[in-house]
């Protein structure tokens, strides 16, 4: 049995979706099979072949603090996370560290973004615009001070932010986190997939005519807690979650795998990392959508993972009830699957004519695909999966028995840094960075930004029919990512390709592309848009496309909560490797810099007007981008195949302090959190540390924090102590610097960089810089920030 | 407009939409063999653009027709308009 400590329980549950407001209108809603599914009266529909939705219908959404700071996605999150703690009993948590916020979503604030460029371009709309802001606005509402982030694995997102809250409290990192997925019904996603072809213009039909999906929009909110913490406060517990599974496909950046072999391996990691026997299984809430790709490819999995001959297994989709919720998906996908598990329930797909029900019969064998009306069954185990695009698999088991949960089962394994791929503005190489530091390279103008060339391409082995699809922010990841796949030597193979991850973290992500997108439909119509560049818009792209150039089809997640993500990556990877379910994994920090970008810090008051360094007390930094791929591995397997080791990742610690989501103000005293965390994560204490990988970018306001913060931590010793600033040379490239400053701190401890400026603040906190040798440098940290007061620290040692 | 003009502007379409290198785009070249590597994405975008600037509906053609700017563009002759 899975011991007590590794044991997540659920103990809330939120929804609002077009079908009911709250979890119990909604469930009243699938056992009476009613749909959501209606005309659209959000978004035109001008010459668009279909023009169905399955809208919210709300009107208490502003009931909330401050509702003008929120898009639309965040409100929906937030009405379903009060009551989601309502009902688990749950409220203000006055910043406690143990309580984690995880959200998942496609599109995130993409009304703000149309609200900004067809209405006088107001600047009280960018901070709304990110996915990052849905998850820190929640924090927000009920002081979580824990680990605060996003999963932007566009449809699979909302199964995965649960998956990660489980992994969370294995690891030892919270006791409660809220979890789920949000997303709102907008023109964006609308147009997208009218120009794939993909909606289905009599509403969406799974496993029956499988014509395309009917878009809906919503929020489901799980609270998973720790059995102990549960047990303790005499919590109601619905049920356990056991494991999971994420998979890449490693082959489209829309389209499923038609054999969904990736997709089959999702769904057995998760049955074997929960410990139970597939036929403990009694229903699967499946993905569904109504496109033929993706309900093919399921039945395939279905039948192959389960058996056609098994009768015990009952399938359906619920997508008809609330249309295809994109990121909220899995999230309201979960509350249906633990519903249905706690009620003995399995919930049909509809309608079915006889005639269908006939054809779907020769299509899926013996499985059991509930039709029509919901039923009675007793059920031990429920599963969950979806699918995305950039070819994310993801798959997780609800449980009235404890399991046998695998997790940690590497826990006490040490962590190599074996490969580095560095893409900048001073260059797209390892090489150029090491060059560019030596002549002590600066940014020529107050906004810089990466240029991928075909040589990059060339070198790397990069074929034109692959790198001709890409958009800038997937240029600059695949490149990156090859380059420390290079760097490490490592060769993906059929033998090693599940082996290895990727966790991407990003700042704004696929941001600037919908922003593009938004403008190609505002002036052309819904009915006009690039079926070619839809697919930019979703966060994990540039982790799909690295995966397909790579061939990478392990683990494969998008993490975006602002700056620090570049960190988390690592912090999250090192956690993945330690559960056992990689032996390698990726990790990133890659964020652009389009011109909308620049404009967005310019609106902000946060872009310089000239090139200013670290601790220059400017107004604003220069704005730049970047992306940094490292490559971690278990030391074993590294040592194994005869890698190089730069160093190691010995610990990742975190903190926050609850303030407005744009804001850091106020804040400030997080980062000791962090800092403190990640030492005791390491096992080490101040006086280990030998230097700082910071943050600084020039920016009063940001730098200020930095140097209070170490001046708390270290004291006396902080006079003698060398930071390393990496933006000085390529500005404030949010992510993609994070990720930047943990390579630096690589290249130091491996000796490849010999030496760096580095700045020392004095006893009365004035500040100068000289070149510092990297020899005796043993211990360094790493440490980055994220708006609305979340900080992270990561320790590499030799 | 004649067929040189149709293929010229094809080309640049490639070109500027759809990421593909003119150095190795000639007139004949399989569009969706391994060097190109269109996609059914990519017949989407192609279909929308003929659509639009041809005013020739290529939905539900068959593959043939796609195999290079040669074969669109003989396509659009025979059915403008």
């Amino acid at each position: 049995m899975t011991p007590d400590e590794r044991r997540c329980v659920v103990t809330g549950l939120g929804v609002i979706c077009a079908v009911g407001n709250n979890v119990e209108e909604t469930w009243k809603s699938a056992l009476n099979s009613v749909s959501g599914i209606h005309k659209t009266t959000s978004v035109d529909t001008n010459k668009c072949y279909a023009d169905l939705a399955a809208e919210v219908k709300c009107d208490t959404l502003d009931e909330i603090d401050a509702p003008k700071e929120k898009d639309r996605v965040s409100k929906l999150c937030i009405k379903a996370t009060k009551e989601a703690l309502a009902d688990a009993g749950l409220a203000n948590f006055n910043d406690d560290q143990r309580v984690s916020v995880v959200i998942g979503s496609c599109v995130g604030g993409v009304l703000s973004i149309e609200q900004y460029h067809q209405h006088g371009r107001d600047v009280s709309e960018i901070a709304k615009m990110p996915i990052a802001a849905i998850a820190s606005q929640v924090a927000e509402t009920c002081e979580a001070g824990g680990i605060v982030t996003n999963v932007a694995n566009a449809c699979a997102a909302g199964t995965i932010s649960i998956a990660v809250a489980c992994d969370l409290i294995r690891a030892g990192k919270a006791d409660v986190v809220i979890a789920g997925g949000a997303d709102s019904f907008a023109a964006v996603p609308y147009s997208g997939f009218l120009s794939l072809h993909a909606l289905d213009e009599n509403g969406c039909s799974p496993f029956n005519r499988c014509n395309g999906i009917t878009l809906g929009e919503g929020a489901g909110i799980v609270i998973v807690e720790s059995y102990e913490h549960a047990q303790k406060r005499s919590a109601k517990q619905y049920c356990e979650i056991l494991g999971s599974g994420v998979t890449s496909d490693a082959n489209h950046i829309t389209a499923p795998r038609e054999d969904g072999v990736c997709l089959m391996e999702a769904i057995s990691r998760a049955v074997k990392n929960s410990g139970i026997d597939k036929s403990d299984i009694g229903y699967v809430n499946a993905h569904g959508t109504g496109t033929g790709k993706n309900d093919n490819a399921e039945i395939t999995a279905f039948k192959n993972f389960f058996g056609e001959n098994n009768s015990n297994i009952s399938v359906s989709s619920t997508k008809v009830l609330t249309g295809h919720c994109l990121g909220a998906a899995g999230a309201i996908e979960a509350v249906f699957s633990i519903k249905a598990l706690t009620t003995d329930t399995v919930l049909p797909t509809f309608p079915y004519t006889k005639e269908q029900s006939a054809a779907l019969k020769e299509k899926v064998g013996a499985l059991d695909f509930v039709q029509n009306t919901a039923r009675h069954k007793e059920l031990k185990c429920v599963l969950s999966n979806n699918v995305a695009f950039g070819g994310t698999n993801a798959a997780i088991v609800f449980s009235k028995i404890p399991g046998e949960v695998a997790a940690q089962s590497a826990a006490g394994k040490k962590i190599a840094v074996t490969g580095l791929g560095i893409v900048s503005p001073l260059g797209n190489s390892k090489a150029a960075y090491l060059e560019a530091v030596k002549a002590d390279k600066k940014p020529e103008s107050p906004s810089v930004h990466s240029t991928i060339a075909l040589e990059d391409y060339k070198e790397l082995g990069v074929k034109m029919a692959f790198y001709r699809k890409l958009d800038n922010l997937g240029q600059l990841q695949t490149v990156s990512g090859m380059r420390a796949l290079q760097d490490a030597s490592f060769t993906v193979t059929d033998n090693n390709a599940k082996d290895i991850g990727i966790i991407v973290g990003t700042s704004e992500g696929g941001l600037g592309a919908t922003y593009d997108f938004e403008e190609l439909i505002a002036r052309e119509g819904n009915s006009q848009g690039s079926a070619f560049k839809f697919p930019h818009t979703v966060y994990n792209a540039a982790g799909g496309y690295l995966s397909i150039c790579s061939g990478i089809k392990g683990y494969g997640v998008t993490i975006t909560t602002g700056p620090l993500s570049g960190l988390d990556s690592i912090g999250y990877s090192m956690n993945v490797i330690h559960d056992g379910q990689e032996k390698a994994m990726m990790a990133t920090g890659t964020d652009e810099n389009l011109p909308i970008i620049t404009e967005f810090a310019q609106k902000l008051g946060v872009a310089a007007n000239n090139v200013v360094a670290p601790y220059a007390e400017n107004d604003g930094f220069v704005v730049g981008d970047g992306s940094v791929s490292i490559m971690l591995e278990e030391d074993s397997y590294a040592k194994s195949r005869g890698a190089k080791v730069y160093c190691y990742a010995l610990g990742f610690g975190h903190g926050r302090k609850n303030v407005k989501f744009g804001k850091l103000a106020g804040s400030e005293n997080a980062l000791d959190k962090a800092i403190a965390d990640a030492l005791a994560d390491a096992g080490i204490t101040v006086s280990d540390i030998d230097a700082v990988c910071g943050f600084a970018n020039g920016c009063k306001r940001i730098d200020d924090i930095e140097k209070g913060s170490l001046k708390r931590v270290f004291g006396e010793k902080l006079a003698s102590m060398p930071l390393f600033e990496v933006k000085e040379r390529t500005g404030e490239g949010r992510a993609g610097s994070a990720a930047l400053a943990a390579a630096e701190a690589a290249l130091l401890l491996s000796g490849e960089l010999a030496g760096d400026k580095a700045y020392f603040v004095a006893a009365n906190g004035s500040v100068a810089s000289k070149k510092v040798d990297a020899t005796g440098l043993k211990k360094i940290l790493v440490i980055s920030f994220a708006a609305g007061g979340s900080y992270s620290a990561v320790i590499f040692g030799k | 407009m004649d067929q040189a003009e149709v293929k010229s502007k094809l080309k640049a379409f490639f070109m500027s939409d759809l990421g593909v290198d003119g150095d190795v785009l000639q007139y004949d070249t399989e569009l969706f063999g391994e060097e190109i590597g269109l996609d059914s994405v990519d017949s989407l975008e192609i279909i929308s653009f003929v659509d639009s600037n041809f005013n020739v509906s290529m939905t539900g053609v068959g593959k043939e027709h796609f195999q290079s700017i040669n074969t669109i563009a003989a396509y659009i002759e025979a059915h403008k308009a």
